[in-house]
Formats: C-alpha cells, sequence, structure tokens
C-alpha cells in the first residue's frame, strides 16, 4: 500500500515534468493526454492503496519515510507519506475527480494558445494536493498547502493577458498567504513547545499545552483552514477566482483545493478538541458562510459566480460538521460535494464551451433545447446539490444538519441556519437551472456540435452524473454508516455530535421539505409559464449584489492606508531622498573636482609655494612634537 | 686685535652676503641680478675662509662664481635684453601667501637653532691646520666618503648629457608651432 | 674661533635661504628664478660649512662640495630648458608656461 501512495503522490509530478521538459517537441493534444494519464496512474496508485488498507482491517495507519528531509537541532522531519483511512480517501477523491476534469480539459482547453502550459500546472496541483492529503507531517502538510496556493494562482491567472484575471489570481494568493502565515505561526508555537511536527507526536504534545498556547495554535490553524476554504471572512477571493478556466474552477475551487480546509481540520481533530472553542468557532464561521454565500448567490448573474458562492456555502456545511466534532459527515459531504460540484461546473462549461465563452445567465435563454444531454446532467446536479432523496447530497448534508442538535443552545442555532440554508440552496440553484436551461429563449449554439461536445468532455460529465446520484448511497445514516466506521479510527466521531435516530430522520423530512419549498419558489419565480414577479427589495438587492460590502470593507481596511503609505514613500523619501542621491552624489564630486581643479594653476611657482607651505608646518610640527 | 679683525670683516662679508641677495631677487634686469649673485658667492668665500674652509671657498670661487656664472651670463646675453616688472606676478594671494611662507621658513630655522642647539652652539671645536685643507679634503673624499664622490661624479654626467640634449637643434624647429 | 659664533652665520644662512624662497615663488623671469635657486643653495652650503667647523667634521664640507656640484648640474639643465624655450619662441615667464594647468 505504501507503493501505491508513492506512485499517488509523484505519478503527477512526472506527468509535469515531461510536459515541461518536452516543450513543443510534442503536439499539444499530447500534453493533455500525458497528463491525463498522469492522474489516472495516481488515481490507480491511491486505489490500490485503498484496497490494500481495506484488506487489513483499515485500522492501522502506515507512514513511510524515504529520507530525513529536514533536521535542525532536535527538530526532525522526514519525507513521508501516510497511509491511513482519512488520507485514502482523500487520495481516491482527489485524483479521481482530478484525472475526470482533467480529461474534460482536453476538450475544454482545444484550441488555447498555450495548453501544454496548462496541462503542466494541472498535473502540478494534483501533485500538490496529494501531497497535502497524503504528507505524512504537519511540515509536508503545509508545503503542499503551499503548493496548491501557487497552483491556484498559476491557473487562475492562465489568460495573464486579462488584467482581471491577473487581479484575481493576485487576490487569491495574498488572501491565502495570509492563512499560510497564520498556520506557519501555529506550527512555530508546536515546535517551540513539542519539538516535532509528526502527527501524532504533537498531537500528543498538544495535551501538555496550556490552555492559551493550544487556543492559540488551533486559531492559526483555523486561519489557514478558513483562508484556504474562503470562509467568512477571507472569502471574498472565490468569485473573483472564477476568472480562471472553468475546469480550473472545477477543480480547484469546487472540488479539492477549497476542501483542504476541511480535512486540516479533520485531520488535526485531537488539537481542536483540546481548544474546543475555536473549533466551535469555526462552526459558527461556517455556518455565517453558508447564509450569506447562499443569500448572495440569489442575485448574481454570472454562472460561474452562482455556482462559486454554492461551493462557499457548502463548504460551510462541511466545516459546520466538522467544527461541532462530526467530522466523518463533514468528509462524506466533502467527497459528494466533489462529485456534484464538479458536475455543476462541467456543465456550465460545456455550456460556456457551446456559447464561446457568454457567461451572463441573462444571455443564456433558450441554449437548453440545444443541449439536452447537458440540461439532464445538470438536472442531476443541482438535484444531488440540493439534496433530495435519493441523490447524493440528501444523504450527506442532512447528517450535518442532524449533528447539531445535541450541543446546546448554539446547537439550535446552529440547526436553524443550516436548515434556512436549504431553502436558500434549493432556491438559487433552481433559479440558476430555471433560467439557463428551461426558459424560452432564442440562443443557440455558436457552432453545432454533434453530441453537444466533444467525448473528451461529456464521458467525465457522465461520469460524474453517475455519481452523483450513486455516491452518496455509501451511508444513509443512521441504518448503515460505512464511512463512520472507516474513519473512525482516526477521526471518531464526537459524542455530543452523534445524533440520536429520531433527531435524523425528523431533520432529514424537515431538509427535504424546506428544499422542495425552495425549489417550488424558483419555480415560481423563474421556471413557471407564467412567472412571478421577484419582489422588489432595492435595499437588500444592493447588499448581496455588493456580497455584504467585504470588498469595499476590506479595500477600506487595508489597501487604502497602504497605497497611501506607499504613495506618501514614493513621493517623500524615494523621489526626493533617495533617487535625488545619485545625481547629488555626482554633483558634489563634480564640485570638489572643480574647486580641488583651481589648486592646479600649472604655474611653477604655485607648486614651490606649497612646496614651501607644507615644508614651513612640517617643521612647526616638528619642533612642537620634538 | 685679531679678533675685531675678523669681527670687521666678518661684518661687511655679511652685509655683502646679503645685500647682493636681495639686490639678486629685486633687480630688474637679469644681468645685474647675475652681477649681485657674483658678489654674494664672493662673500660667501670670504665667510668660508673665515671658518678655515679654504678648499671649499677656492672651490666656490672657481667653480661656482667661475663656471656656473660665467654661464648665466652667456645665457642672458644669448636671451637678450628684456624687462620685466618683477613683482607683478600672479594673483596676489599668491604673492602675500609667498612672503608669509618664506617669512615662515626664515622664523622657523632661526627658533629651531636657538631652541635645539641652545648651549651647544656657544662652544666651538679648536681645529688644527689640516682643517679645510686641500689635501685634507682629498683624504675624506676617497676614503670616508668616497659614495658620495662616486655619485657626485655620475650626476655631473648625467646634466652633462642632459645639457647636450637639451641644447641640440632639433631638425624640426622650424615648426611655426610653439609647443615645447 | 676667532670672530662670531657659528650661531651668527647660521643667521645668515637662514636668511639667505628666506630670500632665495621668496625670489623662487615671486619672480616670473625662468632665469631670475634660477639664480635665487642658487641663493637658497648657498645658504644651506653655509649652513653646513658652519657646522663643519663647529663639529670638527669633514663630511660637512664634503657634503657642500657635493651640492656644489649637483647646483652646477642644475644650472647646466635649468639653462639648457631656458634656450630651448627661448628657441622655440615661447615667452620666458612661468606664469605663461602653464600648460600642467588642470
Amino acid at each position: 500500500m505504501i507503493a501505491g501512495a508513492w506512485i499517488c503522490l509523484f505519478a503527477p509530478l512526472a506527468g509535469t515534468l515531461a510536459i515541461a521538459l518536452l516543450g513543443t517537441r510534442v503536439p499539444r493534444a499530447a500534453a493533455g493526454w500525458i497528463s491525463t494519464t498522469s492522474v489516472f496512474v495516481a488515481f490507480g496508485g491511491a486505489l490500490w492503496s485503498f484496497v490494500d488498507l481495506w484488506s487489513k482491517g483499515g485500522h492501522n495507519g502506515r507512514t513511510s519515510t524515504a529520507w530525513t528531509w529536514l533536521e535542525s537541532g532536535g527538530f526532525k522531519a522526514g519525507l513521508e507519506v501516510l497511509v491511513d483511512p482519512l488520507s485514502t480517501m482523500m487520495m481516491l477523491v482527489v485524483s479521481g475527480v482530478s484525472g475526470l476534469i482533467v480529461l474534460y480539459s482536453i476538450g475544454y482547453m482545444h484550441g488555447d494558445d498555450e495548453e501544454r502550459r496548462y496541462f503542466a500546472y494541472m498535473s502540478f496541483f494534483v501533485f500538490s494536493m496529494l501531497l497535502l492529503v497524503e504528507g505524512g507531517n504537519l511540515l509536508l502538510l503545509l508545503a503542499g498547502w503551499g503548493l496548491v496556493g501557487l497552483s491556484s494562482y498559476l491557473l487562475i491567472g492562465f489568460w495573464h493577458e486579462r488584467p482581471t484575471a491577473v487581479a484575481a489570481a493576485k487576490k487569491a494568493f495574498v488572501m491565502n498567504a495570509f492563512g499560510d502565515a497564520t498556520m506557519a505561526l501555529a506550527f512555530f508555537v508546536l515546535i517551540l513547545h513539542g519539538g516535532s511536527l509528526a502527527f501524532q507526536t504533537s498531537f500528543d504534545n498538544a495535551a501538555n499545552l496550556s490552555s492559551t498556547t493550544v487556543n492559540l495554535v488551533a486559531l492559526g490553524l483555523l486561519g489557514g483552514a478558513a483562508a484556504k476554504s474562503a470562509q467568512v471572512p477571507l472569502h471574498t477571493w472565490l468569485p473573483d477566482a472564477m476568472e480562471g478556466p472553468t475546469p480550473v474552477s472545477a477543480l480547484i475551487h469546487a472540488a479539492t483545493m477549497v476542501t483542504a480546509g476541511v480535512y486540516l481540520i479533520a485531520r488535526t481533530h485531537p488539537i481542536f478538541e483540546f481548544a474546543r472553542t475555536v473549533e466551535l468557532v469555526a462552526a459558527g464561521m461556517g455556518a455565517l458562510t453558508l447564509l450569506m454565500a447562499g443569500l448572495i448567490a440569489l442575485v448574481q448573474v454570472d454562472i460561474k459566480r452562482v455556482i462559486a458562492y454554492s461551493t462557499m456555502s457548502q463548504i460551510g456545511y462541511m466545516f459546520l460538521g466538522a467544527g461541532i466534532g462530526a467530522y466523518a459527515n463533514g468528509m462524506f459531504h466533502l467527497m459528494t460535494h466533489a462529485f456534484f460540484k464538479a458536475l455543476l461546473f462541467m456543465g456550465a462549461g460545456v455550456v460556456i464551451h457551446a456559447l464561446a465563452g457568454e457567461q451572463d445567465i441573462r444571455n443564456m435563454r433558450g441554449i437548453g433545447a440545444h443541449l439536452p444531454r447537458t440540461k439532464w446532467m445538470f438536472l442531476v446536479a443541482s438535484l444531488a446539490l440540493v439534496g433530495i432523496f435519493p441523490f447524493a447530497g440528501f444523504f450527506s448534508k442532512d447528517s450535518i444538519i442532524s449533528a447539531t442538535l445535541n450541543l446546546g443552545w448554539y446547537g439550535w442555532i446552529f440547526w436553524v441556519v443550516a436548515l434556512l440554508g436549504t431553502f436558500l440552496t434549493g432556491l438559487y440553484t433552481f433559479r440558476l437551472f430555471f433560467i439557463v436551461f428551461t426558459s424560452d429563449g432564442e440562443v443557440r449554439p455558436h457552432h453545432e456540435t454533434r453530441g453537444e461536445g466533444p467525448w473528451t468532455m461529456m464521458l467525465p460529465v457522465s461520469i460524474l452524473a453517475v455519481l452523483s446520484l450513486v455516491g452518496g448511497w455509501i451511508q444513509f445514516a443512521p441504518i448503515w454508516t460505512p464511512l463512520t466506521d472507516w474513519l473512525a479510527p482516526v477521526a471518531r466521531t464526537l459524542d455530543v455530535a452523534e445524533p440520536t435516530s429520531t433527531q435524523e430522520w425528523v431533520t432529514s423530512a424537515l431538509a427535504l421539505a424546506i428544499s422542495l419549498a425552495g425549489i417550488g419558489v424558483a419555480w415560481l419565480l423563474y421556471g413557471a409559464r407564467t412567472r412571478r414577479e421577484t419582489p422588489r427589495l432595492p435595499a437588500l438587492q444592493r447588499t448581496l449584489e455588493h456580497k455584504f460590502y467585504f470588498d469595499e470593507l476590506y479595500d477600506a481596511i487595508f489597501y487604502k492606508p497602504a497605497a497611501a503609505l506607499a504613495a506618501w514613500w514614493r513621493r517623500d523619501i524615494e523621489e526626493s531622498f533617495i533617487l535625488a542621491a545619485g545625481p547629488d552624489l555626482g554633483e558634489t564630486a563634480f564640485d570638489t573636482g572643480r574647486g580641488v581643479r583651481r589648486l592646479q594653476t600649472g604655474l611653477l611657482r604655485t607648486y614651490v609655494f606649497f612646496l614651501g607651505a607644507g615644508m614651513a608646518v612640517l617643521a612647526v610640527v616638528f619642533l612642537l612634537v620634538k | 686685535m685679531g679678533n675685531f679683525l675678523v669681527w670687521v670683516v666678518w661684518i661687511v662679508a655679511a652685509f655683502a652676503c646679503l645685500a647682493s641677495a636681495v639686490g639678486v631677487v629685486s633687480f630688474r634686469n637679469p644681468f645685474l641680478s647675475a652681477l649681485a649673485l657674483i658678489g654674494n658667492l664672493g662673500s660667501l668665500a670670504v665667510l668660508y675662509l673665515l671658518v678655515s674652509a679654504e678648499f671649499v671657498a677656492a672651490a666656490q670661487v672657481l667653480v661656482y662664481a667661475g663656471a656656473v656664472m660665467v654661464m648665466f651670463l652667456f645665457v642672458i646675453a644669448y636671451i637678450g635684453p628684456r624687462q620685466e616688472t618683477p613683482w607683478a606676478g600672479g594673483p596676489t594671494w599668491q604673492t602675500a601667501a609667498a612672503v608669509l611662507a618664506a617669512a615662515a621658513i626664515f622664523l622657523e630655522v632661526i627658533i629651531a637653532i636657538g631652541l635645539k642647539a641652545g648651549g651647544r652652539l656657544a662652544h666651538t671645536e679648536h681645529v688644527n691646520a689640516t682643517f679645510g685643507s686641500p689635501g685634507w679634503i682629498g683624504r675624506l673624499f676617497l676614503t670616508d666618503h668616497l659614495l658620495a664622490f662616486e655619485i657626485t661624479s655620475i650626476v655631473l654626467l648625467v646634466a652633462a648629457v642632459g645639457g647636450v640634449i637639451l641644447g641640440a637643434h632639433t631638425h624640426h624647429a622650424q615648426d611655426a608651432e610653439a609647443s615645447l | 674661533m676667532l670672530g662670531p659664533g657659528i650661531a651668527w652665520y647660521l643667521g645668515v644662512s637662514a636668511f639667505l635661504f628666506g630670500i632665495g624662497a621668496l625670489g623662487v615663488l615671486l619672480r616670473r623671469n625662468p632665469l631670475i628664478v634660477l639664480l635665487s635657486l642658487e641663493i637658497m643653495l648657498n645658504g644651506a652650503n653655509l649652513a653646513l660649512i658652519a657646522f663643519s667647523r663647529h663639529a670638527h667634521n669633514g663630511a660637512g664640507q664634503i657634503f657642500a662640495l657635493s651640492v656644489m656640484a649637483v647646483a652646477a648640474s642644475e644650472v647646466c639643465v635649468g639653462l639648457g630648458l631656458v634656450v630651448a624655450i627661448h628657441r622655440r619662441r615661447l615667452e620666458l615667464d612661468v606664469d605663461s608656461l602653464s600648460e600642467l594647468r588642470g
């Protein structure tokens, strides 16, 4: 199983290197196939590790160290991979969904100027993400963390001639860097007090830390998780990240990278359990985000942005689950979400591809008639997202919601917020579906293609549609919980987050009813033959359109003072002082030279005079000294 | 009586020496300056005699006044008559500074001698009859100070060669370009 | 020793040196400058001779003779220079011979 893990980790890296080194010697399509193959090889390795671990009972994770990577004083960190239930689950999800998306990219990015660079970056991203989930110690996790941030930056800004793309890439990177910094600080504290960043050792050491210290560490970890997973308040980068190509949005900003935060909390849950307050803060952040994002998604008109806010909202659910201690539920929702969110993005990609780049849903009315298969896939994904039985989201989301009931007064608040979130989910998802796919309109695809798109695009879409249907059948709490049992050795659900079966059934029924209500309202407003008018609330509309003014707030707090300071520095210090110093120095040298030059009269008498005067002075000195 | 006589001679010679020195520096006509220098050299020879340096006094008159000054007079005659305003040259600050420097040197030498030598100058040794005689000088040249003797001769040789080269007629002396 | 003490000779020597220095610094005709230089050298010579007498050491007189020889050589070369300048029809004025002016 370890061999499988190493293959899984390094196959995508080999793909990247192959593409980079072969360069223009291979045709563009070859780059895409190299990348796809490398990721599917990684999936094979992940499968191998998983099966092996499963056959051995699935309890014991194994760490395998290749060599000591870093040794400094008493601190050692090896280049090690960890194969345990949690990491194999993530490996499978990441490599599997990535493989499908890279395959899809072959069709989507066909004809782009810099395809090879794209596929090199994609493989590199998969490698980074696998490093993150397979890393056997916190240091490698941090390395993977940083590398996925880098890949995200490179891929968001892939079309680098677009200023909006470049700005979005920078925004994503800077906000993620903030999270990286807090995580690094947390790790420093861990090293200071424990001397090790190995998983088990640092978890054991956490028991000995003072309450403040462990809260600080957890806070640092939470900062990183929130930045990476785009939770409030570090969420503003995710909608802008939609500037990247659609497969990138599907892979990085839906299925894998943004879920890294949830994985982090699940992986380091022993530390969080010592800092229960911080863990509950994470849950609160998740609840707040799921509500806010759901509201904002109601007014978005860019197809990708609706899905992006939906991602933010669903990750809010995952944070909520992980924060209250229901780690397996959070991870389950992570898995199903990867399926249907990637499907949503890819379906949107098919539409965008057919319309040659159009992303405004107001200009897509009527396309549904021309893309029937895509329409049905999108419907499957939407139903899964909203959580309708028997689609995948039903099983995963409801178990999170019901887990909140035993926590206390705030558990009730979480429960209500989460149910409200399901209403909003139904509303915005089907708003999107009805506007794009079922409304009357004149929009036609730009070029007639057989089968709506190349097979490289339609095949992954179909596979994900199937997974969105059956992917949730792996666990039906409280009757059948193989996933929770699988993850129990490493991420045991806290007792307080275990709902009773009554709570489960009641919650599921309520959630189903509320989601259907949401779908119904959407149908009334957007889908029915005689559409009702949307209620006019201009102030609320404006607030939602400005995304609760977070961007403006950050602009005022961070950007404007920094820009003012930089301008002041440039004007008063750099221009007037430093830049002038160069010419001034030159001027001074010139003036000194000119002054000294006046001594060179060329007259013999002057030189003799100086001789004489010098001698006179020396004689005086000599007399005085001797 | 002998002492008195020596004093008188000394005063006359010293006065002549100093006056002629001032004359050298002051005369407008270079010819007169040269003549003043000859007077200076002569009075110096007298002073040398007063300190029993007979050979040096004779050499002074023969070499200096006899050869060097004649050379000077030749060149002055060759150059031809010219007048100049001796004190008009250069910016005034240089003049003032030059005077100051010269005065400073003079004073310093006096002070140095006064301060350092002090009492030790009071007593001069007795010398015997051979002091300052040619034979005595010659013996010194060939024994204790042979190196100085040889080096001096080389210097003279170099100067002679240099003089010839400088004075030689160059074939492109027809150049109207006045460059050195 | 009969007559004035060594100090008087040294005084005359200092005076000669000063006058010579003044002449070198202030006169414009190179010939006069050379003459003033001769005066300075003679002043030094006098001091040497005086000290030789005072200390009964022949080195002073030997040195004075060497100085005389060197002075003669230097005058020879200097006069050669003056003649060369004159031949080139340049002004015999140290103030105008300022090609080394910076």
